[in-house]
């Protein structure tokens, strides 16, 4: 389609607008706003509910402005010149609320639904139709989450076009035709989608409404305040709406650089967590209890023990830039230590120093615009929501995407996936590595030939997963790098890619500068002062120097390593053992026995700052209420505490922390190492049987604590997903149950067989009700594994 | 300039005096038109909307206010709290889907204008002429829905007033 300009008029007024433009889309240019329903700028035309009437000069008939393409010369006149544009737009206006229940008033969309504002402002003002109305029963629950009324459905299909060119999640569709036309659950389709939510969003109606917000509040008891999610990388924009102090709703902002009009269901619906009855809010020192006490005396308490000890500091993936950054200069410049990880996985190779030396390495926009995708060691869907959303509207418009992945993902319909066992991800990749020269016409061969074509136009996004072995990551990029293709590695969780940027990380200082390179170090020590030389300890060495006692001082920033960390053996040892544990965050949970000082740190919702996304696009934060209580945020408490030990960080305010950070973070080069495999050497072949894990999009991460319709939606009973051929060798039946042991211990689920699993690889979500697979875990996210069928577990076994 | 002093022409000004006693006397004798509340409590004229309001009840005894906050929206003082809910299909507070959870009146903010009354779409909220409202704290002030539902007392009953 050609892009070229074309002249046309409406209400005689010229507009030039690129060719193929929407007649609707060029009025809005000029201020001109024409009712509708069905027209979303997201979504394909569909004409559906001739609501957007406009006359066009030598058209006999009225057209419909929102499937209409601009021509030149067209002369269009829209309800503001036309009586008869009017009389139509009001005729339809009363025809579609011939059914319309009218009850607005018990209706969660009373007081923001276009319908009642495009009635009032275009529609007739009285219907003529005094016969009874169309009823159904309702709400009707399509999931834990969405209702549907469908007396006050409009027959726009929105929603349905949603699920179809958008989630790919076809939970509901249009059924039947004329005034029995309805919405329903589609047949036999599985509704639980993680996008389920901007249905709701794009309703023009209440006929979608959400189970958390049913009857919460109107739009004017709101304070809205636009701000970004803070649960995952992707970083959407979200406009967080509260109510006397309690975050109510969530919705999306549009953002055509990152998040278009969308948002997945975690980021829409889990935002109780900071108002649950465990949240604490006071600083808490160990006196005979926990007790209550000031800020001041808390800090000082934690001051005289850091004083000359040494600290070990662990940080969770939700601090925001600017904390990462104050809580980096803190730890060397007045801890004295490198000792800090925000770490799970660790790979320490030239992919990870990419990342941090250099962001928007890939944008959202260069994914939508590849011609081919290779995602490896990355379940999108579960991961980065949003940026799945990106890869399926890249392959809408011809990319070709491939999933190198020990686990079907859900771009499986769009995409061509190659299971491989975990820790094998790297032989895959130098399997295609050799296809780019050799050819062939396996699935390496066929993605080595789409990457080669691409060119400058192949996108590679490596996930958490190849961080759990070591230089995988770096095969990928430089498989990457051999293409000419973009390549980032994506970092999960919102707080990761800032903190590598920063510098929480024990070899790496803000912009991905090395500790052991007195040059790079000496970059930074020229605006910080000394620094320590020797590489820190990751987060499994300082977990296990804790253990040691080795350690004076555990700071534990946002992170439960019972929990979040694949060693909880060693977690609950390191924390018996270490000399003070001052645990900083929103709640202490089961840390609480171990806590000798507690900082109340403030959440997302209640301050400003950034965060930065998969990208490393910075990312604004606002605050939507006041914190809690004492909490504050955390880079004050970190500024608060080099002021107990005497010091002053220089960093008063954020953009006293923005100005000292830019420099040290703008781009750099990053020095090239040519071997593949690097020092290290290849990867280890492994040939037992692994179990593997990750967290699925909703678990029982603290941050979904209270959001218990989003859990009754999406939340799934622990399971193991087993390849069929290793199923049938062991004799465990799909459905069935299975003991699942490790080094470190095991545990009864329910198999789930089939071939959405490599062969070989058995999959537990991570942090799933009534199963810790950390406990099953011996440092690593990926562990030999040992399977046998098992008998049903009595009820307090599984839990 | 010399000032020119006006004449005083005695017999109109005994004249002036003597009317001025006589409207006074009449006066005297004429029936008071203050009412001396509290000793006597004149009833208000029928159908007066000069009081605080009442939340009315379907016949069946269902509530009928929905919870809509539209009175909550129509105010012009901000006095009106309303908290939606989900009505339990087994044990409905009101009929059809959503009640009001939570319902107050401030009447430190309420000018009595009636708005509210005029936005409400089943006629749940109407003015009373019960319009002895006394309080002695804030928290006193804010009448809840248990409160609202009840019919007014007579005038002249109330605790407060009565000691007072
Ligand atoms: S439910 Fe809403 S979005 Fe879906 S067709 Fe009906 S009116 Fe349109
Ligand atoms: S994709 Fe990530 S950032 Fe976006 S709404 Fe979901 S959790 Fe939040
Ligand atoms: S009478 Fe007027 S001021 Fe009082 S609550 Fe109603 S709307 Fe508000
Ligand atoms: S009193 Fe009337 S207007 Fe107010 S919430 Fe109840 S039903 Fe709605
Ligand atoms: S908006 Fe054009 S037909 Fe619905």
């Amino acid at each position: 389609m050609s892009r070229e300009p074309v002249t046309l008029t409406i209400d005689g007024r010229e507009i030039t607008v690129p060719a193929g433009t929407l007649v609707i889309r060029a009025a809005e240019r000029l201020g001109i706003e024409i009712p509708r329903f069905c027209d979303h700028p997201f979504l394909a035309p569909a004409g559906a509910c001739r609501q957007c009437y406009v006359e066009i000069e030598g058209q006999a008939k009225l057209v419909t402005s929102c499937t209409t393409r601009v021509a030149p010369d067209m002369a269009v006149r829209t309800q503001v010149t036309s009586e008869l544009v009017r009389r139509a737009q009001a005729a339809n206006l009363e025809f579609l609320l011939l059914n319309h229940p009218l009850d607005c008033p018990v209706c969660d969309r009373g007081g923001e639904c276009p319908l009642q504002d495009q009635a009032l402002a275009f529609g007739p003002g009285e219907s003529r139709y005094i016969e009874p109305k169309r009823t159904y029963r309702k709400p009707i629950p399509l999931s834990p989450l969405v209702n549907l009324d469908r007396e006050r459905c409009v027959l726009c299909a929105r929603c349905t076009r949603f699920c179809d060119e958008i989630s790919g999640d076809r939970f509901i569709e249009l059924y039947d035709r004329g005034a029995g036309e309805r919405v329903s659950i589609a047949a036999g389709e599985d509704f639980r989608s993680p996008f389920s939510g901007n249905t709701i969003q794009i309703c023009p109606v209440g006929a979608l409404t959400a189970t958390p917000y049913r009857f919460v509040a109107r739009p004017f008891d709101l304070s809205s305040t636009d701000s970004t999610c803070a649960h995952c990388a992707a970083g959407c924009a979200i406009r967080v709406d509260v109510r006397r102090g309690k975050v109510v709703r969530v919705l999306a902002r549009d953002d055509v650089e990152v998040n278009d009009a969308w948002i997945c269901d975690k980021g829409r619906f889990a935002f109780a967590a900071p108002d649950r009855p465990e949240r604490v809010t006071t600083p808490l020192v160990r006196a005979r209890g926990l007790e209550p006490a000031s800020f001041q005396e808390v800090l000082g308490e934690i001051a005289a023990r850091c004083r000359g000890g040494r600290v070990g500091i662990l940080v969770g993936g939700r601090l925001a830039d600017e904390d990462a950054y104050a809580l980096s200069k803190l730890a060397r410049t007045v801890l004295g230590t490198n000792d800090l990880d925000h770490r799970r996985a660790f790979h320490g190779g030239r992919a990870e120093l990419l990342a941090a030396a250099r962001p928007m390495s890939v944008t959202y926009r260069d994914v939508e615009e590849a011609a081919a995708i290779l995602v490896v060691g990355l379940d999108a869907e579960q991961e980065l929501p949003i940026l799945h959303l990106r890869i399926r509207k890249a392959a809408r418009r011809g990319a070709r995407v491939f999933v190198l992945h020990a686990r079907r993902t859900r771009l499986h319909d769009l995409g061509e996936h190659l299971l491989v066992r975990p820790g094998h991800e790297a032989f895959a990749l130098e399997r295609i590595r050799e296809a780019l020269a050799a050819g062939g016409d396996g699935p390496e061969a066929r993605i080595a030939a789409a990457l080669a074509e691409a060119g400058e136009r192949a996108v590679v996004l490596a996930g958490p997963r190849l961080a759990e072995h070591p230089l995988a990551a770096d095969v990928a990029l430089g498989l990457a790098e051999r293409v000419g293709a973009r390549f980032a590695l994506c970092a999960r969780r919102a707080g990761d890619r800032g903190a590598l940027r920063a510098g929480v990380h024990p070899t790496l200082l803000p912009g991905g500068r090395r500790v052991t390179d007195d040059v790079e170090r000496g970059q930074v020590e020229a605006v910080w002062g000394p620094i320590p030389a020797e590489p820190g300890r990751d987060a499994m060495g300082i977990l296990r120097a804790a253990a040691g006692r080795e350690l004076d001082v555990l700071y534990l920033v946002g992170v439960d390593p019972l929990r979040d960390l694949p060693d909880p053996a060693l977690a609950r040892r390191a924390l018996a053992n270490a000399g003070y544990t001052v645990i900083q965050g929103l709640e202490l949970g089961e840390l609480e026995p171990y806590a000798d000082a507690f900082l109340p740190a403030a959440a997302a919702a209640e301050r400003d700052g950034r965060v930065t996304t998969w990208e490393g696009r910075p990312r604004p934060l606002r605050a939507a209420r006041a914190p809690l209580g004492l909490s504050r945020p955390d880079w004050e408490i970190f500024v608060g505490l080099a002021e107990a030990l005497g010091a002053d960080l220089g960093l008063g305010s954020l953009e006293a922390i923005r100005a000292e950070a830019e420099p040290l973070l703008a781009p750099r080069e990053v020095p090239v190492r040519s071997s593949a495999w690097g020092a290290a050497g290849p990867p280890q072949w492994i040939e037992e049987r692994v179990l593997f894990t990750y967290p699925l999009l909703v678990d029982e991460g603290r941050l979904l604590e209270g959001a218990t319709e989003l859990k009754a939606a999406l939340e799934e009973e622990p399971f193991a997903e087993i390849h069929r051929e290793d199923a049938e060798a062991l004799g465990v039946a799909d459905g069935g149950w299975v003991r699942v042991r490790t080094s470190a211990g095991d545990a009864v689920v329910r198999a789930r067989v089939g071939e959405t699993v490599a062969p070989g690889a058995v999959f537990v979500p991570f942090n799933q009700p009534g199963l810790p697979v950390a406990e099953l875990l011996a440092g690593r996210f990926t562990v030999g594994v040992h399977l046998e069928p098992a008998a049903e577990p009595a009820a307090e076994e599984v839990a | 300039m010399s000032e020119r002093r006006p004449r005083v022409d005695l017999s109109s000004a005994v004249g002036a005096v003597a009317s001025g006693m006589a409207t006074i006397l009449k006066q005297v004798f004429r029936r008071d038109v203050t009412e001396p509340y509290p000793h006597v409590i004149v009833p208000p004229p029928p159908r007066s909307h000069i009081g605080r309001h009442r939340l009315n009840r379907h016949e069946n005894g269902l509530e009928k206010c929905i919870g809509c906050e539209l009175c909550a929206f129509a105010c012009p003082a901000d006095a009106i709290w309303v908290e939606g809910a989900e009505n339990d299909p087994e044990h409905p507070v009101s009929p059809g889907e959503r009640y009001a959870k939570d319902y107050q009146i401030n009447y430190l903010r309420c000018i009595m204008c009636g708005l509210c009354v005029e936005a409400c779409p089943t006629r749940a909220l109407t003015l009373t002429s019960y319009y002895e409202l006394s309080f002695t704290s804030r928290e006193e002030a804010i009448w809840t829905k248990e409160q609202l539902l009840e019919p007014p007392p007579p005038l002249g009953t109330d605790p407060v007033d009565r000691e007072g």
